[in-house]
């Protein structure tokens, strides 16, 4: 039964062509997209690559240099990117892409694409992302609006419900027949967008990410469905169908992620790039718990001098100037790790709020999941800079540690050579596996699995309602 | 057109017991006030930090001229190490160069999360300030602002979409368009009077809403410089809702049901608001692509390290550049002259990639000035954002001006650092200090006027269209 209802939704549908604009309009913007998508991996992906290896060359070439001044000269860590990421570009326009690494200092990313746009790109990018999590809700509405208001205002859902059909049928084979003239519109391009994914460079070990895409989209899609099957089972009119889920459409798409932003703002405060800096300044000079790093190098090199048993730091067998860049560095890495760590507390009160807004807007739910699965999320982004930051201290620890074994005391002429150079392992950004994914998208699952649960409960007590009030 | 009189009246009776008219109209009156002030605490915080940011640096400089002073007065031991030009130019001291917020700021928060406000300038390459980021959540920055531009732009049109799409339609559907003209009224003032009817609510709802952002954000309100801006926003605002007004009307003209329209206005809200400016930004950016900055980065280190290692070359390099400068003290603070060598290499090599930048900016922003008048929704926002100061060309001219006082600041510093000469306490009155020129009377009104022209074409266009449809429009 749920078979024949759905065989005339379907054909209804497709006769019908409400949706003929809307479909064109969606295809025509998921092609382009994900044209565009496809270019601009190839582009930026060998760019950033060149790039790195351009930096690793200038850091291996550098010649005979003391390994400090080695250290302050530095190389970049280039953010790479992922096929995905062009097809949820997520945070990344308003991200830097390179962060310098030097000694003594924690830099911020740097070089964010924003800067070079124009207003107009705050309307919002032309992604595959974008498209669907915009478009492809309101093409369901289209869709699936007159279902039930329709047939009533026609007389003909009276005479339906006089037969053989249960109401919860009806529903579900109305839901199939709208699902099915769906995909016949999006299925194939989103086909063709997996297995342009399986054939991009590096592009087969995120297949698993774009199933998972795949699914989560789908659900989105149906979240919309029955929602609108609901509210058309509820209401009178077709007309008041349709303007009942288009505004709820317009406000859960476009005020709710706008209203979370700004309420973060509010309550969580990130501190001014000015106070920010100021802050770690009078950390650095005064020491994070009173003690000055003067201080705290004064009594290493006493505790080093007692232990060795000597008078002055040049009987030492090692360079002690060594250990002292090396402690000021550490010291120096316990401002930062208290003050980012401050500062990321807040972005994660911020974000939790957003995902606190999402149980009213799935499409914030849906946003928050689709660029963490692209890999274009905050929290990606901080883990590109973490571990960019690892290999900061780890680089800078190297070369501290040549100074103070392979110089003697008081040689500030040391030179060290291309093997010390070449022996240290270029960065590489190591990804979070799918399944740190998942287990992280925990709360934005949840939130689109019980706007499906609600929305089709919503859907079987609507058309429950409709046998009653017409018997 | 008899009957006009009557049938607003009639119109006017029926929208004052529509519950649904009046939760809708609430509703967008709730939205702006809150958008507003919304608004007006992220200005009043951005212009208190701009304040607080010239007070701290002007304590310090005058705690530096002091201890010149003292010095002076006594001439005991060594000049203070900050008497060196070198030192304070190159190491101690910064200007902050702030964009004052203009009036209107809060009603269109705009580029202002993207683009800097304000600049730490020092003696070193611009490069190395120009980059300097605010702090943010980028997830807070991608959803954009909750601000009365986005309430404007986008919402507007939906609701005055869903009390007008079926203007008509529903009358012919009553059966009440045929029943009206049969007694004589005619068809265009039935039309014009419940258009009319209509139009005077949402402009009047407008007007007001307008005047409490202005009286909840706005400080100072006897400024005459602030009520001509509020004159263009609400310019544009009408023209803009008048649009939308006309595109209703003109949907209607179609003679399809009720709901055929409502699917096509919110297929066309889709294209103006979403699909158009996006496809706009792709072709922008397409054509016109931003020059890489990783490459930028890559092309600077290797200029900084050429310019080391040729120290010696470069020094000279730079004399050859600054000839009226060879003739100084020989005996200049070496350290200071080879970071001021190394400093104008690495610009010397990065100048074209720079010059890129800008006009690769300047063509895209062009071809979005052209592109623009395809959408109402895109001339709406960026005439917005040009009446409170937040557009791209205020930023553009801003990062202009403060690159000129760039060029001053450091070459205050740099003539001294040359010459080899000290400061005196008295020359650090001298050292320049930003002051920012608005955009003219005559700027301002040709990024709003220009748009509100494009809008009013569109009105008119849709106008005239729609009356010769609704000629032939059939009464039952």
């Amino acid at each position: 039964m749920i078979l024949t209802v759905a065989r005339k939704e379907f054909r209804e549908i497709i006769r019908d062509g409400r949706i003929k604009w809307s479909a064109l309009i969606l295809a025509v913007m998921l092609v382009a997209a994900l044209g565009t998508a496809g270019q601009r991996f190839a582009d930026i992906s060998t760019e950033r690559a060149a790039a790195q290896e351009v930096v690793n060359m200038q850091f291996a070439a550098q010649g005979e240099k003391n390994p400090h001044a080695a250290a302050h000269y530095g190389l970049y860590a280039f953010k790479p990117v992922t096929p995905l990421s062009f097809f949820d570009t997520g945070i990344s326009s308003y991200t830097g892409v390179s962060v310098w690494l030097e000694a003594h200092k924690q830099n911020d990313a740097e070089g964010e694409p924003a800067r070079d746009a124009t207003a107009i790109a705050r309307f919002g990018e032309l992604t595959a992302a974008f498209t669907l999590q915009m478009l492809l809700p309101l093409l369901v509405i289209l869709l699936a609006f007159p279902s039930f208001a329709g047939e009533r205002e026609a007389g003909t859902l009276r005479q339906v419900l006089s037969m053989e059909v249960s109401p919860v049928q009806l529903l579900f084979g109305k839901a199939l027949g709208a699902a099915t003239a769906l995909s016949l519109f999006i299925g194939p391009i989103l086909i063709l967008g997996l297995v342009g994914l399986a054939f991009a460079p590096g592009g087969f070990g995120y297949l698993g990410h774009g199933f998972v895409l795949v699914i989560v989209y789908v659900i989105y899609a149906l979240i919309f469905l029955f929602l609108t099957l609901a509210v058309s089972a509820n209401v009178k009119s077709a007309q008041a169908a349709l303007v009942v889920m288009v505004g709820f459409w317009a406000i859960s798409s476009f005020v709710f992620p706008r209203a979370a932003s700004d309420a973060s703002r509010l309550l969580y405060p990130t501190p001014t790039a000015v106070s920010f800096q100021a802050n770690i300044d009078e950390a650095m000079q005064s020491g994070l718990n009173g003690v000055s790093p003067n201080t705290v190098v004064q009594q290493r090199q006493e505790q080093t001098l007692a232990l060795y048993k000597v008078e002055t730091v040049e009987e030492l067998p090692i360079n002690f100037q060594g250990m002292i860049f090396d402690l000021q560095e550490k010291l120096g890495n316990e401002v930062f790790d208290k003050f980012y760590g401050d500062l990321y507390a807040i972005f994660d009160q911020q974000t939790g709020l957003h995902q606190m807004f999402s149980v009213g807007s799935p499409r914030m739910a849906m946003q928050l999941a689709s660029m963490e699965l692209s890999g274009t999320a905050l929290t990606q982004h901080l883990e590109f800079t973490g571990q960019a930051e690892q290999y900061r201290r780890d680089l800078i620890a190297d070369m501290n540690r040549d100074i103070t074994f392979n110089s003697e005391a008081g040689r500030a002429d040391y030179r060290a050579g291309p093997e010390l150079w070449a022996s240290i392992e270029p960065f590489e950004y190591k990804p979070a596996s799918l399944a740190t994914l998942l287990s992280r998208l925990g709360p934005s699952f949840m939130v689109m699995f019980l706007w499906l649960a609600l929305s089709i409960v919503a859907g079987v007590l609507a058309v429950r309602k409709v046998k009653v009030t017409l018997g | 057109m008899r009957g006009f009189g009557s049938v607003f009246v009639q119109e006017w009776v029926i929208l004052k017991h529509n519950s649904a008219w009046w939760a809708t109209l609430g509703l967008l009156l709730v939205l702006t006030v809150l958008a507003a002030l919304n608004g007006a605490a992220r200005t009043d915080q951005m212009a208190g930090m701009g304040q607080g940011l010239n007070q701290g640096e002007m304590l310090t400089q005058m705690a530096l001229k002091d201890s010149v002073m003292r010095w002076e007065e006594t001439k005991e031991g060594p000049a203070p190490s900050v008497a060196s030009p070198g030192a304070l130019g190159l190491s101690v001291l910064s200007h902050y160069t702030v964009l004052p917020p203009t009036p209107l700021a809060a009603l269109s928060i705009g580029q202002t999360d993207v683009q800097p406000t304000y600049y730490k300038v020092t003696a070193h390459p611009a490069l190395n300030f120009l980059n300097d980021a605010e702090i943010q959540n980028p997830l807070n920055v991608l959803a954009g602002s909750f601000d009365v531009a986005f309430v404007i732009v986008f919402l507007l049109p939906i609701f005055i979409v869903a009390l007008t799409f079926d203007l008509m339609s529903k009358e012919k559907e009553r059966g009440v368009l045929g029943l009206v003209l049969a007694h004589g009224v005619s068809k265009t003032a039935f039309i014009l009077a419940k258009g009319a009817a209509r139009a005077v609510l949402i402009f009047s709802l407008l007007l007001l809403v307008g005047l409490a952002a202005v009286i909840l954000t706005e400080p100072d309100l006897s400024n005459g410089a602030m009520w001509l801006r509020f004159g263009l926003w609400f310019l544009v605002v009408a023209l803009y809702a008048f649009f939308w007004f006309a595109l209703a009307l003109f949907v209607n003209s179609l003679n399809k049901p009720s709901v055929t329209n409502g699917v096509i206005l919110a297929n066309l809200w889709l294209i103006f608001v979403v699909v158009i400016p996006a496809l706009v930004n792709v072709a922008a950016t397409t054509i016109f692509p931003a020059p890489s900055r990783v490459e930028l980065t890559t092309e600077m280190r290797e200029a900084t390290e050429v310019a080391d290692q040729e120290s010696a070359e470069s020094r000279e390099a730079f004399f050859f550049d600054h000839p009226e400068m060879v003739g100084g003290d020989a005996n200049a603070d070496q350290f200071f002259l080879q970071v001021l060598a190394t400093d104008s290499a690495v610009e010397r090599a990065i100048e074209p990639l720079m010059e890129e930048f800008g006009t690769q900016a300047q063509n895209r922003q062009d071809v979005v000035d052209l592109l623009q008048y395809v959408s109402p929704a895109i001339m709406a926002q960026n005439a917005l954002n040009a009446v409170s100061g937040t557009g791209t060309e205020r930023f553009s001219d801003f990062s202009e001006q403060v690159l000129a006082f760039h060029e001053k600041w450091r070459g205050f510093f740099t003539s001294r650092i040359v010459k080899g000469s000290q400061m005196t306490a008295a020359e650090f009155d001298q050292i320049p200090t930003y002051d920012h020129k608005s955009l003219s009377t005559e700027e301002l009104l040709d990024s709003t006027l220009i748009p509100a022209a494009g809008l009013a074409f569109f009105v008119l266009f849709l106008g005239v269209w729609s009356a010769r449809r609704y000629a032939f429009y059939p009464a039952v």
